[in-house]
């Protein structure tokens, strides 16, 4: 088999899958957060027209969740270069024979893998609330572009971080310094047509608005007025974010 | 195949001013165990990290199975095993599945990775702990672990980096045995350590390395004899003052007094002629009225050796 695939099977199986707790997390939490959370303010918040369609808070609610699982989910990949330098895994790996360069990319196809599928969990618990919704060939490519992207965005975003990480407090508090801000100034709760502008301002820098947007459009049918500019920059800074993650991983010392 | 597994030249490494390894230069022949000796910080696991493609040399050259550490690393990586000196495992995976993984790894077909595991979980003793999680080991047995965890596979040439650390001495035993059949199967091993014993037991030949720079290479029986080139003379007296003491640093011949650390070790006299000096430590016994109780002359042990050569000033390479 080749050398790639099986480090990718072994991020799956030493990594990803081996806590149980942690796929319970990553499926429960979002589910929550649509079935709990989005019916409570559903109850209060009406209908919204968002783009060229009105849809309810829910609806609203759905793939903003799924967007912001798969930015968690990537988030791994910087975690598991940092267990793997903890645990002397990482120079025992690239001792073996393996690159460096499919060390990295097994971390990205196995966060991207395992963000599609939680995705797709997420989405067939959640199918009650898509019923009527037509996916079109269009629709599936934003979808699937949306899951990826952000997937390669996040988890190269946290691979670069986990380089520089020197212990398990601080790797703790960059990510969750980072990720607040990063939820909460997106659309992934809200629309921003109506939000203040400074939130605006912020928001429309913010890859997750884009990847959110995206999936809207590719579920819902929901286009933003700025949804190919969005497209562009979510591709744009991906592959900077990858190439800066490639950079930065070279300083990794075993 | 080339002539020697390892070949290093004037192979050197710095971290900003400081010298890690200072020019080395030596082989390791084919189908040998070449023993890397110093004391913590001599220069040994960077040595080690450079011939594995870790760490690229600042200057000087070094070949591994005929390709290059600096250019060829894809080629090298393949075909070596290595035991790290830090500990790593899969934290989440049971010993059995580590050592599977790890053959899957390296791409063992399934049947064999389950003859070998177990094979390694008999062999390593970790037969009763193979559905236990790393993190819930003891230190040996996580080191056991790691370097049964290197023979899922199989190589031409392995690292091993102070294997033995935290091992009891039946485990040290049977790990060095088990290093000894693969050597016996073709499998050269450049085997790094700072416990002398266990060089003496498994090594064709050693190399000692402090402050980054080789003091001696050779075969031990040719180390001990070269630069030890003394006699230990083995004494305990009944009673031992500084008077006594005295008489005895000051006996022609004598290099040297080795005062015991704890107390069931014999004081150690260096000296090039035991014989030559015998005579005189039995007089200045006498004279001073110190009953002695044991007396015998041995070789040096290549632990004396080591602590010599670390010791002495200057550390040039010879």
């Amino acid at each position: 088999m080749n050398s790639f695939l099986r480090l990718l099977y072994r991020d799956l199986k030493a990594g990803l899958w081996s806590t149980k707790s942690m796929i319970v997390v990553q499926l429960v939490t979002p589910l929550f957060y649509i079935f709990v959370a989005g019916f409570g303010y559903a109850a209060v918040i009406p209908k919204m027209i968002v783009g060229n369609r009105e849809i309810s808070y829910v609806l609203f609610l759905a793939p903003g969740i799924v967007v912001m699982q798969i930015m968690f989910a990537a988030s791994m990949a910087g975690a598991m270069l940092w267990i793997d330098k903890r645990t002397a895994m990482f120079a025992q790996i690239v001792v073996g024979p393996f690159s460096r360069w499919q060390y990295i990319l097994s971390k990205l196809v196995s966060i991207m893998f395992q963000g599609l599928l939680n995705a797709s969990i997420v989405f067939l618990i959640a199918s009650p609330l898509l019923v009527g919704l037509r996916v079109s060939v269009e629709g599936a490519c934003y979808i699937v572009g949306s899951l990826m992207l952000g997937s390669l965005f996040f988890g190269s975003l946290t691979l670069a971080i986990s380089v520089f990480v020197k212990s398990n407090e601080a790797f703790n508090a960059i990510f969750n310094v980072l990720f607040t801000p990063l939820m909460f100034l997106s659309s992934v709760y809200y629309p921003l047509e109506k939000a203040p502008i400074i939130i605006q301002a912020a928001s429309f820098a913010n890859p997750l608005t884009y990847a959110a947007d995206m999936l809207r459009a590719g579920l819902l049918q929901v286009y933003v007025l700025l949804l190919p500019i969005e497209i562009v920059a979510l591709i744009a800074e991906s592959i900077i974010a990858f190439a800066v993650a490639t950079v930065a991983f070279r300083r990794v010392k075993p | 195949m080339p002539e020697c597994s390892i070949e290093t030249s004037e192979l050197t490494l710095r971290y900003g001013t400081l010298t890690a390894v200072d020019h080395i230069s030596f082989k390791v022949q084919n189908g040998e165990v070449f023993g890397f000796l110093g004391p913590n910080g001599a220069g040994k696991t960077t040595t080690t990290k450079m011939l594995t493609t870790l760490l690229r040399p600042t200057s000087g050259k070094a070949s591994v199975l005929g390709f290059d550490v600096a250019s060829e690393g894809g080629k090298i990586r393949p075909r070596i095993g290595v035991v790290q000196q830090e500990q790593s495992y899969e934290y989440a995976l049971n010993v059995e599945r580590n050592l599977d993984l790890y053959g899957f790894l390296w791409d063992v077909p399934k049947k064999e990775r389950k003859k070998r595991v177990e094979l390694l979980l008999d062999k390593f003793g970790l037969q009763e702990a193979r559905k236990t999680k790393p993190p819930e080991l003891s230190m040996g047995q996580r080191r056991r672990l790691q370097v049964a965890r290197e023979f899922m596979h199989d190589c031409e040439l392995m690292f091993l980096d102070e294997p033995t650390t935290g091992l009891d001495p039946q485990a040290r035993r049977v790990t060095l045995d088990f290093v000894r059949d693969k050597v016996r199967n073709g499998v050269t091993v450049f085997f790094t350590t700072h416990i002398m014993e266990e060089a003496e037991y498994i090594c064709d030949r050693i190399a000692i390395i402090n402050h980054g720079r080789i003091l001696a290479l050779d075969t031990v029986k040719n180390v001990k004899h070269k630069f030890g080139g003394v006699s230990v003379i083995h004494l305990r007296f009944a009673e031992y003052n500084d008077d006594l003491d005295h008489r005895l640093q000051s006996l022609p011949g004598v290099q040297r007094i080795v005062h015991p650390q704890q107390k069931d070790e014999p004081l150690k006299v260096f000296a090039e002629d035991a014989n030559a000096v015998l005579p005189g430590i039995i007089n200045a016994a006498a004279a001073l009225g110190a009953h002695i109780t044991e007396l015998r002359v041995e070789e040096p042990s290549l632990d004396d050796v080591f602590v010599q050569m670390v010791n002495s000033k200057g550390g040039e390479a010879r």
